[in-house]
């Protein structure tokens, strides 16, 4: 068949449009508001004084808007973006990622989680990408990582990560492989800094340069972020980038190769015509 | 029931049509057999008929398919899941659970059938594809024939009208086969399922068909009628067929007790004539010599004390029924097992004690799956790679390859070759180190006439340039193409060993077709019966 026709051509097999695009960005808004909060909130009024209702309690809202919301994407993606073929990737892909997570352990922070979604991400599409970094984190915290208040924010998390490498430029060959390994690399310390942010703002037994404070400045609460960032979590962060970078790079190659033939035969996309009976001649 | 209606399918990107203006009415309680060479187009039809094409696959049906009162356009193939049962090649691709009922049960659940008729289903079909007795056992424990038998009836307790098996047997051996072949006539006969049926062991199903589709392949047009008609053209067909069709007989038997009393005359007539021996075999040096081995598994007994000597230039078949000890005795001359017991020589030392880059050199197993020693992403890459294991110039082993199997794409997946072009991939691997003995372990699975044909011509080839091959066969009909010598094998002891015609010819259960509609004189092919009445 026209299998070189079809591998340098890229897939997006979870195609966003009207509602499911729409679900996606609320759910991103939603997501970036539940995890950015913190720098924003009460900066016209300090928390003793505010005296609103609900002040330190609202936080938990997104944890439970989030999932909500995940669902309500799941629903319009599956309602018509994903036929048998894709749910049956999504499902051998996530069930792959999920198993991968322990690999390393959680003392070093180095994980194999993200290691398939990036690759999947690139061949399959940013959309695929997203619900499969999405999924896999879901997956994996019912298999062994436990499920809590963060999944949300891990499934969101995660599912940025696969939709990022879906959206990287075009690359082929070594080229691409390398790009990949400094993307996961960097996604693999963002993704750290970024999930640090769901618990900071409740952590009170920190000493006061690495504390959230309420009222202060977004610059005085990034600053003392980013300390809490390299006093705490770099440790698992850095291991956790290099990991990555060392996984896309080894494995990279064989990886993509194999996504992509499975997706040439899976015949992602191929349009389904039919025409009228040709009067032969 | 099944109406193709001027159907024509084009994959997307390919320059031309697969099927071109298919016009075919399929009856309810026909047993429809579809026949032709492997990648002419035979899945394309079948997959037609519950939807895959092209709602799977991608492409442009022109024309319609009609199942049941359902047209393929407006109906995805999940909406003809209760119609139309679908089973492909490998049962273990398309299981969903793990024991024998849940699977039986898993589409009903699906179609939303009521627990009381899912129950009631359930117990039918476990008695009329004879698996009652495992019924509560894991898939992955039972034998293949049984596995293919529970993928059958995992869809017929969705209760569909019509059936469609996509070369059913083509990964089981004989036996297993024919199990799974008994079943699908019984179905036909007994419920009026309607089958249509993708197969190449023709000489198993032709005289059950009542419709004989050839798929020439290339987009030619089909070749649809009954299947005496069709046979007598047919391309690929039988040796009872292919016997009658060089002898003249008509009309066309298709089975061996039809040909047997049509036989008579042509007993006559061959009375003074002998099979010519073939090939004066030039036997060589010995390669591999066993003096009372014995291997064993696990406190198993596996082979109880074999003696066989094999010479260059030998091709001997190894058969006897699954677990017998042919694999065993395969793997032990590759060095893959260590005899327990006995003495074991080839090449002039024990294989076992060898490392692997040596034993190599002397002896060259291919597995029954041959892709087990494939790994690399494309068909160059493989080639490259045994060019330098084997340390001979880069392009050797494609050489080798496009001598086997010409027309290989060097930039195949191997995983997507057919399956004889991946045995003639994993072959050229092998044979460019040129080793003085070859083993093959049940090299025919999946083959189609024409692979098999040119297996055979193969295999004699490397036999009169002095390797010594060694194959563990089912197939009777090759071994009477190829082997010289035929070892049969009963609970790890040989029980018979001497030339082909002697051995084959003594017990039903080993003779070819040839060989039974000629009995009591020694004929095995047809090559040799028409070689002797041209002269």
């Amino acid at each position: 068949m026209s299998a070189q026709i079809h591998a340098h051509r890229r897939l997006d097999i979870v195609r966003l449009h009207g509602r499911s695009a729409f679900a996606l960005v609320v759910v991103t808004l939603v997501g970036v508001a539940a995890f950015t909060w913190p720098f924003f909130a009460g900066t016209a009024a300090t928390a003793e004084s505010s005296g609103l209702p609900h002040s330190t309690d609202a936080p938990w809202l997104f944890v439970a808007l989030l999932p909500l919301l995940l669902g309500v994407l799941f629903a319009e993606i599956a309602d018509g973006s994903l036929d048998a073929k894709g749910i049956a990737m999504l499902g051998v892909l996530a069930a792959c990622g999920a198993a991968l997570r322990p690999i390393g352990g959680g003392a070093t922070g180095f994980t194999g989680v993200f290691f398939l979604m990036i690759p999947a991400g690139r061949v399959l599409g940013r959309g695929f990408g997203f619900v499969l970094g999405a999924l896999t984190l879901f997956a994996s915290a019912l298999l062994t990582a436990g499920v809590g208040p963060w999944l949300p924010f891990q499934m969101v998390a995660a599912g940025w990560v696969g939709f990022g490498a879906g959206c990287l430029p075009p690359a082929r060959g070594r080229r691409e492989v390398a790009l990949l390994a400094v993307y996961a690399a960097f996604s693999g310390l963002a993704y750290g800094l970024v999930m640090n942010l769901w618990f900071w703002p409740f952590a009170h037994d920190y000493p006061h340069a690495i504390s959230y404070l309420p009222g202060a400045s977004l610059g005085t609460n990034l600053v003392h972020w980013l300390h809490h960032d390299v006093v705490t979590s770099l440790g698992f962060d850095l291991p956790r980038a290099f990991g990555n970078f060392v996984f896309v790079l080894v494995a990279g190659r064989p990886v993509l190769a194999a996504l992509r033939r499975a997706a040439r035969r899976a015949a992602f996309e191929q349009p389904v015509v039919f025409t009228p009976r040709q009067v032969s001649a | 029931m099944i109406t193709f209606d001027h159907v024509s399918v084009t994959y997307p990107g390919a320059s031309a049509a697969v099927l071109t203006d298919v016009d075919l009415t399929i009856t309810a309680g026909e047993l429809c057999l579809v026949v032709g060479s492997t990648g002419s187009g035979k899945s394309t039809f079948l997959k037609c008929i519950n939807g895959l094409v092209p709602h799977f696959t991608g492409g442009t049906l022109s024309g319609r398919v009609v199942v049941d009162g359902r047209d393929t356009r407006e109906h995805r193939p999940r909406e003809l899941a209760d119609i139309v049962g679908y089973v492909g090649q490998n049962p273990l691709s398309g299981f969903v659970s793990d024991t024998v009922e849940d699977e039986l049960a898993y589409g009903m659940e699906s179609l939303g059938v009521d627990s009381s008729t899912m129950r009631r289903r359930v117990e039918e079909t476990l008695d009329l594809l004879g698996l009652a007795d495992v019924r509560s056992r894991p898939l992955l424990t039972l034998s293949a024939g049984q596995q293919q038998r529970v993928a059958i009836g995992s869809v017929l307790t969705m209760h569909p009208s019509a059936l469609v098996l996509d070369e059913p047997t083509s990964a089981l051996d004989p036996p297993a086969a024919e199990e799974v072949l008994a079943a699908l006539t019984r179905l036909v006969h007994d419920l009026g399922l309607t089958v249509v049926i993708a197969e190449h062991r023709l000489e198993r199903v032709v005289q059950y068909a009542d419709r004989i589709v050839h798929v020439p392949g290339a987009g030619a047009p089909l070749v649809i009628g009954d299947p005496h008609t069709v046979m007598a053209t047919s391309p690929v067909a039988p040796p009872v067929v292919r016997l009658a069709r060089s002898v003249g007989w008509s009309p066309l038997p298709l089975s061996v007790r039809d040909a047997r009393s049509a036989a008579t005359s042509l007993r006559e007539r061959l009375r003074d004539h002998a099979p010519s021996p073939g090939p004066v075999e030039q036997l060589g040096e010995l390669v591999a010599s066993a003096h009372r081995l014995v291997v064993s598994y696990d406190g198993v007994i596996a082979l109880a004390g074999v003696d066989v000597d094999i010479r260059r230039g030998e091709v001997v078949a190894v058969m006897g029924r699954n677990g017998a000890g042919k694999s065993t005795l395969l793997n032990t001359m590759a060095g893959l097992q260590a005899p327990d017991a006995g003495m074991l020589d080839v090449g002039g030392v024990a294989p076992a004690r060898l490392a692997a880059p040596d034993v190599v050199r002397r002896v060259a197993l291919v597995p029954q799956n041959p892709s087990d020693l494939l790994w690399r992403e494309s068909v160059n890459a493989e080639c490259i790679d045994a060019d330098a294991d084997a340390g001979v110039a880069r392009g050797m082993t494609r050489a080798v390859l496009t001598e086997l199997a010409p027309h290989i794409d060097d930039d195949t997946h191997p995983r997507d070759l057919s399956e004889g072009q991946r045995l003639a991939l994993a072959l050229a691997v092998l044979l460019v180190r040129r080793p003085p003995l070859l083993l093959l372990d049940e090299p025919t699975r999946g083959l189609d006439y024409a692979a098999k044909e040119r297996l055979a011509t193969i295999v004699q080839r490397l036999a009169a340039d002095g390797h010594a091959v060694v194959f563990a066969t089912h197939d009777v009909e090759l071994v009477a193409e190829v082997a010289t010598r035929v070892l049969v094998l009963a609970e790890g002891e040989v029980v018979s060993d001497g030339p082909t015609a002697t051995v084959v010819t003594a017990s039903p259960a080993f003779a070819p077709q040839v060989a039974k509609i000629l009995a009591p004189q020694p004929w095995l092919t047809v090559g040799q019966v028409e070689r002797a009445l041209a002269g």
